[in-house]
């Protein structure tokens, strides 16, 4: 149990600690790290998608200028990558660090060439010549499963890393029985998160402990580490994991890469660190892709528009290796589980596979499957509400979780805690004016422009641990976060935690959580992250889970530490140990606050001081803590959107004109931080609405390579935001906080689909099912609508 | 092989430079100035924003041999000094302009530009002349907030002043 204490920093918007150095270029990013007697890496990349490996013709390369090595696949061929599902039937793929006999897609790494510094390290590269016979590629998901397709690695029967089905007792019956059905084939885009920094890593090695430091821009400093010590043999123990400043992740610094693991073997092989930078080309063929799910979708309903059974058929192309930690599972095993959405849905019939193509790995992104998710059924709703001529925001009022079902059992095995469904809808079409925007939509088409509104409603599954993971059969079933938190002699609290922070700004909201706990002022808290010296163990920053799990620990540790102070002030002041306040920076006496003492002056006196203090309590002001929100199946945010659009009929460009969010993330610790990490989530959003896909030409050759053929919305492609905020608070963790860090970029895909889809609803019919909304796949749907409107 | 001298951050220095050397790496391992950050290396993200002869510049585009003789500021420039940030630093602060922080010198050496020749703009305007710097955390909202507080600010002083 949680003892109450005096909130004063929870739930203010304070400014972020972290700004300070940021803003003033003091931050210290891994690029910005050198070693002394460094050298720097470049890899050689497959220009081929699917090929054999005949030779790597090193020629002038090893004699270069300033070259210390080249190293090739079978140098490191005692290592490799392997992360398996603990699924039935997994087929497991294993990653070579530097390719073997065959490479799998265009960008994976070939070659390595360590040289004095970048610049030189590039011209060996680029001597480096690799003679790859080409083999057939394998590059759309529906045809990496026809019977005759290329199978992807020896000794699969097919390209399916494997295939699940759910399904509840009473689908069939309830399928069998609904008066209407409607089916819809949905697809998103391969994309990704594209943080600003690109992934970089400095690798050391120390001979005399056979120690390994990997500084590396990674969300999962502890993972990293477990994964090392799989891939290189080696116990945990001898590697430290350090990500400093990290540059955004989103997800895709979730995952061990080849990179890290061919720096530290190249360190260890040349006894001097090993600096290796990604280079924007290089992030957009080797770092991880996401997003590419295929879904069908038939929804049976009753004349009502009320959903009675939901089916569904999810194929998610993961590309060429299971990634690690993760496995290729991921998005299928979130996408079966979330699809039924925040709806009142009992029946469910589920397939997924993931499959086995020659693109990029696939890893995380903000949301993981959850877009795609969120897409289908809501695109499946928007059906159903013109199959039954109803109002869009009446279908969802009707099925809609109601106050009174929670906690709901879904009819995917997950457990929702609490929410505010009804509520969020109902404030956002409010905050949005939606009445107000109906008469604009008709004055607008009376004026011949295409003006659209979209209204989405979902719920976002956060702070999920064990049940979930093992649910998801990942070898590594992720629960608990760990804080450690300890007062120094001059007063300070030092909170270590193993989660990490790259724009989420935890270090302030831990520090709110622990000023509080300890009664201290911010300034009194130092919050450090992203070394695994610092704490035992822990997952790290994903899936929306943080502010809970790592508030959590923060909470239990530093009330353990509050409680050894209350121990050693009684002792001083002859009081009792109950009657013992904390509150800013003193403790003292309930009901004679005269009679206190220094926080500081506590810590001196407990460290320098052991004399004096009272029986059986240690000279020690330090807990380490761990915490798992309890059931582990996750605190259930919820939120809606509303957004409205306007396309320009002769280019097919869409402009999002406004975009209104309600969200419920239970108590904010800081609605600032909380209100940016929406914002971005939804810019993001925007992105996969319009812009943003991974091409390739049909022999499997990378199209997006520049920020000029991959589009990243910029400030001029983004709207204000309204915003507004519901608190409900979850009965399972330690707060009632909710994690929310993902949300944003949840729903505007669907949203925004809604919205093009009624901004040329008078014109004619057109279904809305594919992502991005480029103007071109735009004009197609003006078309659509055109014709089906004159035909009719 | 060159030897070049250019004046940064108010301070002259001196260095035998590669004539390919990029004036972001020059910034950033010559010079040690690792504020300004790299994004793409092709003259799209406007992490690597820096001024030269006190325009905006992408030092990602920019040889370091090219800013011989010339004035280059960073972002390391903008603060006053350890307790005191410049109110566009501060109005970031204020408004939560930044997340992650790797586009954000980037973005405020942007903004001092816009501060130095149009103090008079509304959200629009400031979208337009920010569309050069990509930010894949915030959203950009907070950052138009914080740009019309620093250039209401920087406008107040200069009226007082
Ligand atoms: S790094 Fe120079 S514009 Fe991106
Ligand atoms: S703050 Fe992270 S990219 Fe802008």
């Amino acid at each position: 149990m949680v003892e109450s204490q005096a909130r004063r920093f929870f739930g203010s918007r304070v400014s972020r600690i972290e700004d300070d150095r940021l803003l003033r270029g003091r931050g210290r990013y891994v690029a910005d790290i050198e070693l002394p007697r460094e050298l720097a890496a470049k890899f050689v990349r497959s220009y081929e998608a699917h090929a054999s490996v005949a030779e790597i013709e090193l020629g002038d390369a090893v004699e270069a200028e300033g070259v210390h090595a080249v190293f090739t696949g079978a140098d490191f061929a005692d290592s490799e990558i392997r992360c398996v599902s603990s699924y039935e039937g997994f087929q497991v793929s294993a990653q070579p660090i530097l390719a073997l006999d065959r490479v799998r897609f265009a960008g994976e790494a070939l070659a390595m060439v360590i040289a004095d510094d970048e610049y030189l390290a590039e011209d060996a590269a680029e001597m480096v010549f690799a003679d790859l016979a080409p083999l057939p590629v394998v590059l759309d998901l529906d045809a990496a499963l026809a019977s005759d397709a290329e199978v992807l690695h020896d000794g699969w029967t097919d390209n399916a890393y494997v295939r699940r089905a759910v399904k509840t007792d009473g689908f069939d019956k309830a399928a069998a029985g609904a008066p209407h059905r409607l089916t819809i084939d949905l697809r998103n885009a391969r994309h990704g998160a594209i943080p600003m920094e690109n992934r970089a890593c400095v690798a050391d090695y120390d001979r005399g402990s056979n120690r390994f430091t990997l500084h590396t821009t990674t969300q999962v400093p502890h993972l990293i580490r477990a994964g090392l010590a799989l891939a290189m043999d080696v116990p945990e123990s001898q590697i430290r994991v350090i990500a400093p400043d990290v540059g955004g992740g989103f997800g895709v610094k979730a995952q061990l890469y080849t990179e890290e693991v061919a720096c530290c073997l190249a360190a260890r092989e040349l006894g001097r660190p090993i600096k290796w930078v990604e280079d924007r080309r290089e992030h957009f063929v080797a770092s991880h892709h996401s997003r590419e799910h295929r879904h069908r979708v038939t929804g049976y309903f009753d004349d009502l528009g009320r959903i009675l059974a939901l089916e569904a058929d999810i194929r998610v192309d993961m590309g060429a290796y299971s990634v690690f930690p993760w496995t290729a599972t991921m998005d299928n095993g979130m996408a079966m589980g979330i699809l039924p959405g925040p709806y009142k849905i009992r029946e469910y019939s589920a397939t997924g596979t993931p499959v086995c193509t020659n693109k990029t790995p696939y890893g995380a992104y903000r949301g993981v499957a959850r877009p795609a998710a969120c897409f289908s059924i809501e695109r499946l709703i928007d059906q159903i509400a013109r199959h039954r001529g109803l109002d869009r925001a009446e279908v969802r009022r009707r099925n809609l979780l109601g106050a009174d079902d929670y906690p709901w059992h879904s009819p995917s095995g997950l457990v929702y805690d609490s929410g505010s469904l009804a509520e969020s809808l109902e404030s956002v079409l409010q905050l949005g004016e939606y009445d107000v925007l109906l008469t604009e939509q008709a004055e607008a088409r009376a004026q011949g422009r295409l003006f659209g509104i979209g209204l989405v409603a979902f719920t976002e599954q956060t702070a999920h641990t064990h049940q979930e993971f093992k649910q998801r059969g990942v070898p590594i079933v992720f629960g608990y976060e760990t804080a450690k938190v300890r007062l120094d002699a001059s007063g300070t609290a030092v909170v270590s935690a193993s989660i990490h922070d790259h724009g989420q700004g935890l270090e302030t909201t831990l520090a709110q959580i622990a000023a509080d706990r300890l009664g201290l002022d911010l300034d009194k808290v130092r919050v450090e992250y992203g070394d695994t010296n610092q704490v035992a163990y822990g997952a790290g920053t994903f899936a929306s889970r943080s502010a809970v799990l790592a508030g959590g620990a923060v909470t239990r540790a530093a009330d353990d530490v509050a409680a050894t102070l209350k121990e050693v002030a009684a002792h001083e002041l002859e009081a009792a140990v109950e009657d013992m306040v904390i509150e800013r920076g003193r403790l003292s006496v309930r009901g004679s606050p005269v009679v206190s003492i220094d926080i500081s002056e506590l810590c001196r006196l407990t460290y320098q001081r052991p004399e004096r203090l009272p029986e059986g309590i240690e000279p020690s002001l330090e807990s380490s803590r761990t915490y798992d929100a309890a059931p582990g199946t996750g605190a259930y945010t919820n939120a809606a959107h509303l957004s409205t659009v306007e396309i320009d009929p002769m280019t097919g460009k869409t402009a999002v004109l406004t975009y209104a969010i309600v969200e419920d993330c239970g108590p904010m610790i800081n609605p600032m931080i909380v209100e940016g990490q929406i914002f971005g989530g939804v810019a993001q959003g925007i992105g996969t609405a319009l812009f943003e896909e991974f091409l390739y030409d049909e022999n499997g050759q990378p199209q997006s390579l520049t920020f000029s053929d991959y589009l990243i919305p910029t400030s001029t492609d983004v709207p204000d935001f309204a915003v507004a905020h519901l608190e409900t608070p979850s009965p399972f963790t330690i707060g009632g906080i909710k994690g929310m860090g993902e949300g944003g970029a949840i729903a505007p895909g669907a949203v925004i689909a809604s919205a093009i889809e009624d901004a040329l609803s008078h014109l004619g019919e057109t279904v809305v099912t594919d992502l991005p909304l480029t103007p071109e796949r735009v004009l197609t749907h003006i078309d659509q609508a055109i014709a089906q409107g004159e035909g009719q | 092989m060159r030897d070049i001298t250019v004046t940064i951050n108010g301070r002259p220095m001196s260095a035998t430079v590669d004539p390919r050397l990029l004036l972001s790496d020059f910034i950033r391992q010559d010079a040690g100035l690792t504020g300004t950050h790299v994004g793409c290396e092709h003259g799209y993200c406007g992490s690597c924003t820096v001024h030269v002869d006190g325009a905006s510049t992408r030092s990602c585009l920019t040889l370091a041999v090219q800013v011989a003789g010339r004035k280059v500021d960073t972002v390391e420039s903008l603060a006053p000094d350890d307790e005191t940030l410049h109110p566009i630093q501060q109005a970031f602060e204020d408004c939560h302009g930044l997340q992650c922080g790797f586009c954000t010198p980037g973005l405020l050496m942007s903004v001092a530009e816009l501060a130095n020749t149009n103090l008079v703009c509304d959200r629009a305007k400031i979208r337009e002349h920010l569309a050069g710097n990509i930010c894949r955390c915030t959203g950009y909202h907070q950052i138009i907030d914080a740009v019309e507080q620093a250039l209401a600010e920087i406008r107040e002083v200069q009226i007082d002043g």
